[in-house]
């Protein structure tokens, strides 16, 4: 055999498996981007026992929401956010923080930053009471400031939670309160922002970041046997949020009989069933019986069935002497008759003098990028809103449907 | 074999090296042989036997393994797993070094073959404990995979004799049998991609080509690109070795639906020869336009398509099913204006209650834009007016 002079791998060049959570967070950088293959080397495990490994991970020690030295580093620095000075110290040269109001900021892992110091991170119990505090207190809470800033601020605070989770390896029952608050907060967010300037409120950045939350709290399900009480609620979320999204459905469709038959669950199915049919009318009218939050999930979607329905119709009912009321085709989108008018007319579709639609095939166009406003058709959620506020969108357990 | 000494062992590994022995070499590292039964080569610390005898990173490699036999022995595939990992990774390191050779390709497909069925035993361990995220080792072994398919992919330099590229499929299929079961199909575009541009894809076993079509067939199903998924799974039932039953009723449970969709229903002496009578009501209500059988049909055998993945795109074969009916309203009543009302009166006698004079004209005009109804439906006169030619065009014509 050829002397192979190739060197020895050293096994002190391994290096310590990665934690979950980093794993993750490489997840979805990794299996983003159609058919990017990214190189990355297998890591070499740890041959240690599991009980040593136990050892390694941080455990944090932090009792308030800030870690004490990060507030005075930021004070001193000048880097609070308004939400977290002291009052009457705004206006000052250097405004003082207050510490019941401080909450820990996300900051990038960096090379030589060490994160897992015990005194800056916060343990399970005091992250709960964090997300509480942005919650109640600030995205629902009465602000000076336009609710684009109160959630910048709750988006970037709790990005911070999550990091804390992720170094402390939290999992399981821990982690699901936590999380879904912040699948509620930001399935809110997408809709309540609908319609903002992009540099006050990017959906994509709250899209990938919602669908992070959502699937660490599938998975957190699917390994800790229950209770969870809010499963029925969360699975029919993300149907919505997903809607045609055949890998959701299939995921769907193997969970237990049991839970996939709850009302919930089995709306959420109908509906998607109905958008893989192609059958708007039932969609819209399915999508009645929602409540806010699910109409909230659903919503971004909505445009797409709109316009899918005057589509099909338009090859349906294409003859010259076609005479749709404009009224009828209003309610099957459940619409206004000028709102509909408006929607027909972005999509080439004609509408003429007696308000009578004039379907034909040739006339259908996609409306061209940003010409529709899917806030101007926000009608079907905020008719659900009524009194509820954020306070209750956001921490409700029990929603009821209408039935 | 199952009472050799470590040494003898040792010492037909390092032959089996030496002399380039690409299949023995692949023997005395798999988990089908019977040398991992043998007691005295399953050792806890076998890493210095192994440097006496072989070189880096062969040592490592067989230490590792050695040290795997011992965990399967003891039933911890967590472990088994971790030391696989290890196999693979000096395996690799060998491999590479390997220049314009291929005789390891035996051993490569060997060693990740163990790699993917112990994820899968370790996942399934975990999962009993309540331990560890879903998915999370299968992925895992999916990325060592892709590390070996890319060093077969761009050997670029070696004859078509020595090429590693003949490693591309085997890697791919093990890939694709991953992303299936994690539901990440997705990641099987770079792979099909690679391989179609290859000059070699027409060149690989049968076996692997029909392996190959299968999961390629699927795929396309998934994508909704049911002409394709026809032809790719076709190829694989019609080229899968007779002896095959199970594989080519595997086949079958992915082509019959795409057949149906495009109007195609099986025989009744197919679905009894490969056991599939599971199929024989659906097939038998979307002919008849028969909405409530097809929906008893479905019901009483969903655990069944679930479990294979084909429930949702049996769900399609509604509106077939739905067009055959609608045929059947046309044939009756023999004229070419059809009320809407006689759609309706059809549907309810097929127990469809909650569908509405609104559904109907929605579900007609889907029929018609996609093709499978010529003609309008006229709101003010509410009929449906159908071409007084072929106004139901064979379904096989359409999709």
């Amino acid at each position: 055999m050829n002397r192979r002079r190739s060197r020895r791998i050293s096994h002190s060049q391994r290096r310590g498996a990665p934690s979950e959570g980093q794993w993750r967070q490489r997840d979805k950088e990794q299996w983003q981007g159609e058919g990017k293959a990214q190189v990355r080397q297998a890591d070499e495990e740890e041959q240690k026992p599991r009980q040593h490994e136990e050892d390694t991970v941080p455990k944090g020690t932090c009792q308030t929401m800030c870690p004490a030295q990060e507030l005075r580093d930021r004070e001193a620095q000048n880097r609070l956010h308004h939400f977290e000075m002291l009052p009457g110290t705004e206006k000052d040269r250097r405004p003082k923080g207050d510490p019941s109001r401080a909450v820990k900021e996300y900051s990038r892992p960096a090379a030589g930053k060490d994160s897992t110091k015990p005194s800056d991170l916060r343990p399970p119990p005091v992250l709960l009471k964090t997300v509480n505090y942005l919650i109640n207190d600030i995205a629902a809470a009465p602000s000076l400031y336009p609710w684009t800033e109160v959630y910048t601020f709750v988006f970037d605070r709790l990005r911070a939670v999550k990091q804390d989770m992720i170094i402390q390896r939290m999992s399981g029952l821990d982690c699901v309160g936590i999380l879904e608050r912040t699948v509620r907060f930001l399935i809110y967010a997408s809709y309540r922002l609908c319609g903002e300037p992009l540099r006050l409120y990017d959906p994509r950045i709250n899209d990938i970041h919602l669908q992070e939350y959502l699937s660490w709290l599938l998975d957190c399900y699917m390994t800790k046997t229950g209770p969870h009480p809010n499963q029925e609620e969360f699975q029919s979320l993300s149907l919505l949020y997903n809607l045609g999204s055949a890998r959701t459905m299939q995921h769907t469709m193997q969970l237990p009989l049991r839970l996939r038959s709850t009302p919930n669950i089995k709306l959420a199915l109908f509906i998607n069933q109905a958008f893989l049919e192609r059958n708007p009318v039932r969609l819209l009218r399915l999508a009645q019986k929602l409540n806010f939050l699910q109409t909230c999930a659903l919503h971004r979607h909505l445009m797409t069935c709109r316009q899918d329905l005057l589509l099909v119709y338009s090859h349906g009912y294409s003859s010259r002497n076609c005479r749709f009321p404009l009224d009828r085709l209003a309610k099957l989108l459940f619409l206004d008759a000028s709102l509909t008018a408006q929607l027909c007319r972005s999509c080439g579709v004609e509408v003429n003098k007696d308000n009578q639609v004039v379907f034909s095939k040739a006339a259908f166009t996609e409306p061209g990028q940003g010409t529709l406003h899917c806030k101007l058709y926000h009608s079907i959620a905020s008719e659900k809103q009524r009194d509820l506020t954020v306070k209750n969108i956001v921490q409700s357990c029990v929603e009821t449907n209408k039935k | 074999m199952a009472h050799i000494t470590i040494n003898q062992y040792l010492q037909q590994v390092y032959e089996a090296i030496d002399n380039r022995e690409g299949s023995f070499c692949a023997e005395l590292l798999s988990f089908k042989h019977p040398h991992v039964a043998n007691p005295r080569l399953q050792l806890a610390s076998p890493e210095d036997k192994c440097q006496q005898v072989l070189e880096p990173p062969y040592d490592e490699m067989v230490a590792a393994h050695l040290r795997c036999t011992y965990a399967v022995a003891n039933h911890d595939f967590v472990e088994a797993y971790k030391f696989q990992t290890l196999v693979v990774q000096s395996f690799l390191k060998a491999f590479q070094s390997h220049k314009e050779e291929n005789w390891a390709l035996p051993v490569m497909f060997a060693v990740t073959l163990d790699l993917r069925i112990f994820a899968n035993n370790a996942e399934q361990q975990l999962q009993k404990k309540g331990k560890g995220q879903p998915s999370e080792m299968l992925e895992k072994a999916a990325e060592q995979l892709m590390s070996c398919f890319r060093v077969c992919a761009s050997d670029n330099r070696a004859g078509i004799e020595d090429s590693k590229k003949w490693g591309m499929m085997f890697l791919s299929n093990q890939l694709f049998k991953i992303y299936f079961k994690i539901n990440k199909l997705h990641l099987c575009k770079p792979l099909i991609r690679a391989i179609d541009s290859s000059n070699l894809k027409n060149d690989y076993s049968p076996a692997q080509k029909v392996t190959y079509k299968y999961y390629v067939g699927r795929k396309a199903m998934f994508d909704s690109d049911f002409k394709l998924a026809e032809e790719f799974l076709s190829y694989a039932f019609d080229h899968c070795h007779r002896s095959s039953q199970k594989n080519k009723r595997m086949i079958l449970i992915y082509l019959l639906p795409v057949k149906m969709l495009l109007g195609h229903m099986p025989t009744h002496q197919l679905l009894r020869k490969y056991d599939l009578m599971q199929f024989s009501d659906v097939t038998k209500a979307v002919s008849e336009g028969n909405l409530l059988l097809l929906n008893e049909a479905l019901s009483k055998h969903e655990t069944f398509f679930i479990r294979c993945g084909i429930f949702l795109i049996l769900e399609k074969l509604k509106i077939i099913t739905y067009r055959n009916l609608f045929k059947k309203v046309y044939l009756l009543l023999r004229t070419h204006q059809l009320p809407l009302e006689a759609f309706l009166v059809a549907l309810r006698m097929m127990k469809v209650e909650d569908v509405d004079i609104d559904e109907v004209q929605c579900i007609l005009a889907n029929l018609i834009y996609m093709g499978h109804i010529k003609g309008y439906i006229s709101h003010q006169h509410q009929k449906l007016v159908v071409s007084k030619q072929n106004p139901f065009p064979p379904l096989s014509s359409v999709s």
